[in-house]
């Protein structure tokens, strides 16, 4: 087995075959993976150049063999991954080696072992793509177990430059063999892959995926992945594997070439392994020259044992966030426990709700998201799941899962794109039976509450005895001290007067005696109490003080924000006071408020000169929102609304069609007004007054298409008239458009697509349309569009821009 | 900034100055999300039967393409994109504010479109060397050079691999600012490389320079 050698002396992989196969006669463009079938000595001879120059591993020639990849006529994906297999072997043999199976029988020959080897899909996987997760899993699946019935010795999952996609990779690997994984990705100058990932975030991922062996390839020459490899040494507790390409990619004469010689390789290569490299190899441009060269310079080398990390990382498809670096901000916003507001979006499936939670959150400085989604009378694990996929693709922080629900814990880590925090395990057995499993299959940082069977202990001793069992459970599972965050819990004082000074202590011993991180959720401290944010942020203080590895807080809270900055300041984790002095320098009485848009209330104090209209016409936000708490005071909402709001939002309307308003100016005023808008609705809210809606409009961007720009202004703009608008997303299928029309019995839909390929789709909706709903008026726009080609599709009107579908529901629901 | 202007549909019209504020904002907040990154090769080209143009082993059934690269003798195919970063940071505004998000969406197109530009400079430049001169880029969708070239011209170039560049099933580039075009080349110096706006014969178009 391979795993008895890893990590314990130097193995060398192959090099460069599609660089081979060009010089061959493989045209540009051409998938490689066909010369299995049609030129099989081609590819058994370069092997076995390679197993004669030395490589004991050698790639089957798969790089491009998935099914979203590879579409040949006359070739079949099965037996191309097969004979790839086959090749390999047969090529050691005629090397006079040994295939990995028939090795160990004492006759002395070299082992060769075949990884079969995974290349990435070629697409972008979903928000920011088309390529469904699941998708993308199956297609790695069915290779991987091709592979591995063909008689491969390992999968080598490579050039990989998006986490999400290798976390399906090496899902499916683990999912559906037994063979050892590797798995490397493409960084670039900037150690960063191309969706952004960082190192410690990639072997976060991965070491929690129970790879065998991770590393880098491609992208670079040997020299300039030298910062990257430093990077992996540091963090990386498994065995790294450095596969460059011979040098930077160069072009003469149309041809891209590489100009690393062998001897310049080999020479990189000898320090590469004696920074810390277990596994080495060549990528593009690198020949059997290279790898003959390396393996003299480099075969009797011993290699550096890899080490045990106890770095405690969380991650997200772009960055890790390290405990024990000062205190971290868990944000704890996205929770409908004593949220009215919250209650009702995750009831009406406002997820664009939820995400503007983490969105500011994040603007306010949280470095974590925990997300709770649970309500008696919902799908958690659907919902979970989807809040999950949502907001990794408008926010880049770790999230915290957390859940008491099981299955929607294991639906969340499974599409999440990084290594999560969960929250959370606790002492009792029948909980750690439950979460330790699901964190030793996902990976994940799991927090730890210091209560079981018995309770909460009354004391400090209890607590910490809690957290020792939870160790000792998880470490059965192969899940190490290092990601097991303890929650000392903080109980009121106002019930349990000692309760602040037990979980003070419990925190310095289980930083102390345990070395272990910490939480809390600091505000429970003040439960039941007045003026709750004065002792909150007392707290949160004492308890950074005494070693509180992260607070799981309100970061909207000034007070608890004031707390975390002059904290860091004070004890010198705030370098030269940076933080402390961006946030509070130019902060003057009023505090917060980041005017993103650049607009700030122009009114100074209190007061503004401008009436609502007038701020509305010019597209003031804050000065809006202000001057309407001021209206509201005196005149009825509904009088607003119509006196002030709608003439506004009339008369710009009307000067965006005659040309002397533009988008922008139109927007702002649209956003103003929806400022203006949420005041009035608070209010009537509480009042129990009711502004009736015109009508329910149903808005999609056509399946296919992925441009939602549009749809979104059309919406803005549609909801200030008060219209119900269902937003359906991008890429909508023409059966949910239909399936909803037909439930809520709309009588309008908008569709919008891009381009000529997804007009396509926006017909057929419209064809759907027509038989399931009949009743319903469909109005299109989008870039290619104009009113021909809207008739020839069946629509009932065609919107050149977002005013006119304004205009047209208006007029549809008046009539 | 002219060009986010234009694409922001003003025309010919000057923006107030507070949108101009948010125009320039916007510019660095697309430039920090940027992750910009581009690829070309270049291929002999053959002019064949009447509309047929071979650029490599590809060959391509198009009008427009076959007048813009007459009697070029090399193409540069060429892909760029910002990113995925970017697609993140527009999607993210719109949910907090969608004037921004459309400000953000013009300056992006502009930055992509300067970006363009500066690269086919400093190909054009090195071309030079060996008495080969540009021609404005083309991209499929224009005139009739179908979309779907797309996907031959992605994998010539193996943009996933090299620029992280995508497409769905529907020929639409993954990050969505992106990118691909024909960049023909011929021995003899004829006009300004970049020229692409004007070139077009849609002259009631909004968006025109």
């Amino acid at each position: 087995m391979i795993r008895d050698r890893l990590g314990k002396e130097l193995l060398l992989f192959d090099g460069g075959m599609g660089t081979l196969l060009q010089e061959r006669g493989l045209a540009p463009g051409e998938l490689p993976e066909t010369w299995n079938i049609s030129r099989p000595e081609v590819i058994r001879e370069i092997h076995k150049n390679y197993i004669k120059a030395g490589s004991d591993i050698v790639l089957t020639n798969t790089f491009g063999a998935n099914a979203l990849k590879f579409q040949a006529e006359g070739c079949s994906l099965e037996q191309t991954v097969k004979t790839a297999v086959r090749l390999v072997k047969e090529a050691a043999k005629k090397a006079g080696a040994a295939p990995a199976e028939t090795s160990g029988t004492g006759n002395g020959k070299r082992t060769v072992y075949a990884a079969l080897d995974i290349g990435p899909t070629g697409k972008l996987l979903k928000p920011m793509g088309d390529l469904d997760f699941e998708e993308a899993y199956e297609a790695f699946k069915e290779v991987m177990i091709w592979g591995e019935e063909a008689g491969a010795d390992l999968i080598h999952i490579e050039t990989m430059s998006d986490t999400y996609e290798l976390k399906a990779a090496v899902l499916a690997a683990k999912e559906n063999t037994s063979l050892p994984v590797f798995a490397t990705a493409i960084f670039d100058e900037r150690r960063k892959l191309l969706t952004g990932a960082d190192v410690p975030s990639v072997i976060a991922l991965l070491e929690g995926l129970h790879v065998d062996a991770l590393g880098i390839n491609c992208g670079m020459g040997p020299e300039q992945m030298m910062p990257v490899l430093e990077e992996y040494v540091k963090y990386s507790s498994l065995p790294i594997i450095v596969k460059p390409n011979a040098g930077l990619p160069k072009q003469r004469g149309g041809q891209t070439y590489y100009d690393v010689s062998p001897d310049e390789f080999a020479g990189y290569m000898e320090k590469i392994v004696s920074m810390g490299a277990c596994v080495i190899g060549g990528c593009c441009g690198t020949t059997p020259g290279h790898i003959k060269a390396m393996a003299d310079r480099c075969g009797k080398m011993q290699i550096v044992p890899p080490a045990e990390k106890k770095y405690t990382v969380v991650s997200s498809y772009g960055q890790s966030v390290f405990l024990g670096e000062g205190s971290k901000i868990i944000g704890e916003r996205i929770n409908p426990t004593g949220k009215k507001k919250f209650k009702q979006a995750l009831k009406e499936h406002d997820l664009e709700y939820i995400l503007r939670e983490g969105i500011t959150q994040q603007d306010n400085g949280a470095h974590i998201l925990d997300v709770n989604v649970g309500l008696p009378d919902i799908d958690e694990p659907a919902m979970m799941k989807e809040t999950v996929q949502e907001l990794q693709s408008v926010v880049n922080l770790p999230l915290q899962i957390d859940t008491v629900d099981a299955e929607a814990m294991e639906a969340a880590l499974r599409i999440y794109n990084g290594k999560a925090m969960v929250n959370s395990v606790s002492g009792k057995q029948e909980s750690m039976d439950k979460v330790f499993p699901l964190i030793r299959k996902y990976g994940g940082v799991v927090i730890g509450l210091t209560l079981d069977e018995d309770g909460i202990p009354a004391d400090a001793e209890g607590r910490v005895r809690i957290a020792r069992k939870i160790i000792d459970e998880a470490a059965k599972y192969g899940i190490g001290k290092k990601d097991i965050v303890i929650d000392a819990l903080a109980m009121t004082i106002s019930s349990e007067p000692a309760g602040a000074k037990v979980t003070l202590e419990t925190l310095r011993r289980l930083k102390d005696e345990v070395g272990v991180n910490t939480v809390l959720g600091v505000s429970n401290i003040s439960f039941g109490l007045p003026s709750r944010p004065v002792i909150n942020a007392a707290f949160y203080t004492m308890a950074m003080m005494n070693g509180l590895s992260a607070g799981i807080i309100n970061p909207s809270s000034e007070d608890m924000m004031k707390a975390w900055y002059a904290y860091h300041a004070l004890m010198g984790l705030d370098t030269n006071c940076e933080r402390y002095i961006g946030r509070y320098s130019s902060t003057q009485s009023s505090g917060g408020g980041s005017g993103a848009a650049g607009a700030s209330p122009s009114g100074i104090g209190q007061k503004s000169t401008l009436s609502l209209r007038e701020s509305i016409e010019k597209g003031l936000k804050e000065d809006a929102s202000l001057i309407t708490t001021h209206l509201s005071e005196k005149q009825d909402p509904l009088e607003i609304i119509n006196t002030e709001l709608i003439p506004a939002l009339n008369h710009v309307g009307d000067g965006f069609e005659k040309g002397t308003v533009f988008l922008p100016q139109l927007l702002m005023s649209a956003e103003a007004a929806k400022s203006a808008f949420a005041v009035l609705k608070d209010k009537m809210d509480r009042s129990g007054e009711v502004q009736e809606k015109i009508g329910t409009i149903v808005l999609a961007t056509v399946k296919g298409d992925i441009h939602d720009i549009g749809k979104n202004i059309v919406k803005v703009l549609l909801e200030n008239y008060s219209f119900d608008v269902i937003d359906l997303g991008k890429d909508v299928a023409p059966e949910l458009i239909v399936e909803t029309v037909r439930e809520k019995n709309v009588r309008l839909v908008g569709l919008s697509a891009l381009m000529t390929t997804t007009v396509v789709s926006m017909e057929e909706t419209i064809r759907l349309l027509r038989e399931g709903a009949p009743q319903c008026k469909v109005m299109v726009g989008g870039a290619v569009l104009n009113q021909d080609y809207a008739d020839m599709i069946g629509a009932d009107f065609y919107g050149k821009d977002a005013m006119q579908s304004v205009r047209y529901a208006r007029e549809l629901f008046a009539g | 900034m002219k060009e986010a202007i234009r694409y922001l549909g003003y025309g010919r019209n000057t923006a107030d100055e507070r949108t101009c504020t948010m125009i320039r904002n916007a510019f660095s907040e697309v430039e920090n999300a940027a992750g910009t990154k581009c690829i070309c090769r270049i291929f002999d080209v053959e002019q064949t039967a009447d509309n047929n143009t071979a650029i490599g082993n590809l060959i391509i059934d198009s009008r427009s393409l076959s007048r813009n690269l007459k009697g070029c003798t090399k193409a540069v195919l060429f892909g760029a994109t910002l990113g995925a970063g970017v697609d993140r940071l527009i999607r993210r505004t719109s949910l907090t504010d969608m004037s921004h998000a459309v400000i953000q969406q013009a300056c992006a197109a502009a930055l992509l479109e300067e970006y363009c530009d500066e690269q086919q400079l400093a190909i054009g430049r090195k071309l030079e060397n060996e008495g080969l001169y540009l021609r404005p880029r083309f991209s499929p969708g224009y005139g009739d050079f179908d979309i779907r070239y797309q996907e031959p011209i992605m994998r010539m170039l193996d943009c996933a691999k090299t620029i992280g560049l995508t497409m769905t099933s529907s020929y639409m580039m993954t990050p969505t600012k992106s990118v691909t075009a024909v960049i023909g080349a011929s021995r003899i110096k004829e006009r300004c490389p970049v020229a692409g706006c004007e070139a077009c014969g849609k002259s009631d178009c909004e968006y025109r320079r």
